[in-house]
């Protein structure tokens, strides 16, 4: 009985946790732009992280060994040292736009200027992660984040005409460029596929001392609770085909994101909805700035995590402290952070291979797995990801400067 | 010793692996490079574990890796900085981590960043749980030298080296050390990991992942026949068939020709025979 209420409350963790700036921005821009058409995007790449977070959940249950171990010992130290440059840069644009985006609810919430909220959101980000022990601060962020579900009540009550939206699924709006179409796909599977979330995914494994015995726990969270918050996006991207397809309006503030559930669900809606895009950036905004120091941390083969006490992991709390001030400061510099999300997605989509190439190559590796290596269908289905992520890392720049970023 | 020696293959096995305490199970940290002693054939075996920035700089090379170095000396009070040293001797099991006993010093800059930035904000001793033993801070940094004996050379300067046969015509390159624990006995303990074979590849292809060595499980299918083509004509080169022990730089010279010199696969054939 504790067991299975472990797991269940494993599953809704993961599943409130799924959803954050990325995901919400990424979904909205398209479902307003594209309607469904993209969808079948979202689900290649639920399938795709719950693969990889799979893996990367099994090494950590296997060997403690989180992901940025295994880049290193993989690739080497140069181009484990090209990957962590690449993945830390993106970290901290993706913790900028979490900052922004939390503060942005609360502008929502409050009619007070969202760089005012800035700093207080970083200060009280930080004594989260300073005081708070790892397995609480998942716990709470993640389940306040389930509020998000009214994205899929608003969506029902809406009414939209279901035969439409099932007809977008297969019919592109016919007035998008195809480079433009295909640029969105590359935000879309970046959002959900995004590289932290495995750095995250693993060192929380570590930090919460997985053994085997915790497989099971590891996997309903994967299997369950991801394939949940994939069907959030989805829901986003619907109430946005529903409410502003049809009026052909453009979808770039986090106003107008939550302005589908305000209409279906009225003003208790509104208040959750901000409350779930609250919650929700404001758990990836710890996630991103941990994995910034899991990151740095596991490359050099420091001393990392919030199982011990801050002092014994010195150097890794100094990282998180420092990314912290300097994605608030970025923020403050009143850069759009709808847009820093649209080109961290898209960097994102440009490092996927690297990241995910070693996870493949360590799950098979009986040294560290034991009998726990991958079965056939993993590694069949791995092997077609990783020549779907080296396309998609190759396309997405030069798409990017071609479309002048979705333009 | 009576069952067959371990054999490890350095750059796939050792070289950039988390190094852990194996009583608290503090994380200590990686092997950036291996130090390597000439032993009395002048086969080199490996006496210690070099880790920090003036073991790893080196191995990252170009202006990043002369920029690591730099920095490093700069701060450092040491005539001829080293870097840190966990001796082979005090290594418990190599894995997916490399377990060390004894009493690894603390790095410096951790040391440095806690006692001017993280102990002073309140709450620095909270949450977190105790490691065993997690409250005795571990020994302070200390200056850290070349041992005074003999000439000590590093592992990863031979990765990459040029490699010549009996008549002059280029083999290929080193991409990976095998070592075999059969050395002198380190501090009466155990064998050390000493160098026995080398393994030679005939292109500039790129990092081998050990596919290249035969199944060893379950492998991504098309990801191991890349790698395999990628490398496809790699030579295993015995101790035996080098010409003099290893040189300090240029060319390694080998007493074999290209014609003999086995391929990896029977390599894994005889490995796994035996």
């Amino acid at each position: 009985m504790k067991k299975l209420f472990a797991v269940t409350l494993g599953i809704l963790t993961a599943f409130g946790g799924f959803v954050d700036i990325g995901d919400l921005v990424a979904n909205a821009l398209v479902g307003a732009r594209f309607g469904m058409s993209l969808a079948w995007v979202v689900i290649v790449g639920v399938i795709g992280i719950c693969l990889f977070a799979e893996m990367s959940g099994r090494i950590a249950a296997a060997s403690q060994r989180p992901v940025f171990d295994l880049v290193r010992e993989r690739l080497g130290p140069r181009a484990g040292l090209v990957n962590l440059g690449a993945s830390f840069f993106i970290n901290v644009l993706t913790l900028a736009a979490e900052i922004g985006g939390a503060s942005l609810a609360l502008e929502l919430a409050t009619g007070v200027n969202y760089l005012l909220w800035v700093p207080g959101v970083a200060l009280v980000a930080w004594l989260v992660m300073w005081r708070v022990k790892f397995e609480t601060m998942e716990r709470i962020f993640g389940l306040a984040g389930l509020a998000l579900v009214v994205f899929a009540v608003g969506l029902w009550l809406l009414g939209p005409d279901w035969g439409r939206l099932a007809h977008q699924v297969t019919h592109p709006p016919s007035d998008e460029g195809v480079p433009t179409y295909w640029y969105y796909a590359i935000a879309l599977l970046g959002g959900a596929m995004t590289p932290y979330e495995v750095f995250f995914f693993s060192s929380g494994g570590v930090e919460e001392r997985w053994t085997r015995k915790d497989l099971v726990t590891s996997r309903a969270n994967v299997f369950v609770g991801f394939p949940l918050g994939g069907f959030l996006s989805l829901a986003i991207a619907g109430c946005a085909a529903t409410v502003f397809l049809p009026v052909h309006a453009q979808v770039d503030t986090l106003g107008q994101m939550v302005l589908p559930v305000g209409l279906g669900l009225g003003q208790v809606g509104l208040a959750l909805v901000i409350f779930g895009i609250f919650a929700a950036t404001f758990g990836a905004t710890l996630e991103t700035a941990l994995s910034s120091g899991y990151t740095l941390s596991q490359y050099f083969g420091w001393q990392w995590g919030k199982y011990v006490r801050p002092r014994q992991a010195s150097r890794f709390h100094a990282v998180v402290l420092v990314v912290t001030i300097v994605a608030a400061a970025l923020v403050l510099t009143t850069v759009d952070p709808i847009k820093v999300t649209e080109y961290s997605l898209v960097f994102s989509a440009a490092a996927l291979p690297l990241t995910y190439l070693p996870v493949l190559m360590i799950s098979n590796d009986p040294d560290y797995m034991g009998d726990q290596v991958n079965g056939r269908f993993s590694n069949a289905l791995g092997t077609v990801y990783m020549v779907l992520l080296v396309v998609v890392a190759v396309a997405a720049i030069p798409l990017m400067l071609a479309t002048k970023a979705g333009q | 010793m009576s069952q067959k020696a371990r054999t490890l293959h350095a750059q796939l096995h050792l070289l950039d692996r988390q190094v852990v305490h194996a009583g608290d199970g503090r994380l200590v940290c990686k092997v950036d490079d291996v130090e390597l002693a000439a032993g009395e054939d002048g086969r080199p075996y490996a006496t210690a574990i070099l880790s920090g920035p003036l073991a790893l700089g080196p191995r990252i090379g170009g202006v990043a890796g002369r920029l690591i170095v730099a920095t490093t000396e700069l701060f450092r009070p040491e005539e001829r900085p080293a870097p840190q040293r966990i001796p082979m001797a005090l290594v418990s099991e190599i894995g997916s981590a490399v377990q060390v006993s004894g009493d690894p010093p603390e790095a410096a800059l951790e040391r440095w960043v806690r006692e001017h930035l993280i102990a002073p904000i309140p709450g620095s001793d909270g949450g977190g749980e105790a490691q065993d033993g997690g409250d005795e801070e571990p020994p302070a940094p200390r200056p850290s030298a070349e041992p005074e004996d003999g000439n000590r050379t590093r592992l990863a300067p031979l990765l990459g080296r040029r490699v010549l046969d009996a008549d002059g015509a280029p083999v290929g390159q080193v991409a990976d050390v095998q070592l075999t624990q059969d050395g002198p006995l380190l501090e009466g303990v155990q064998n050390a990991f000493q160098v026995s074979g080398l393994i030679v590849v005939p292109r500039h292809t790129g990092q081998l992942f050990g596919y290249e060595r035969g199944p060893g499980g379950q492998a991504p299918a098309l990801v191991k026949t890349i790698i395999r083509r990628l490398h496809r004509g790699s030579r295993y080169v015995a101790w035996p068939q080098l010409a003099s022990p290893l040189p300090d730089t240029g060319p390694i010279r080998l007493s074999a020709r290209l014609a003999e010199l086995s391929s990896l696969a029977e390599l894994y054939e005889r490995d796994t025979a035996g």
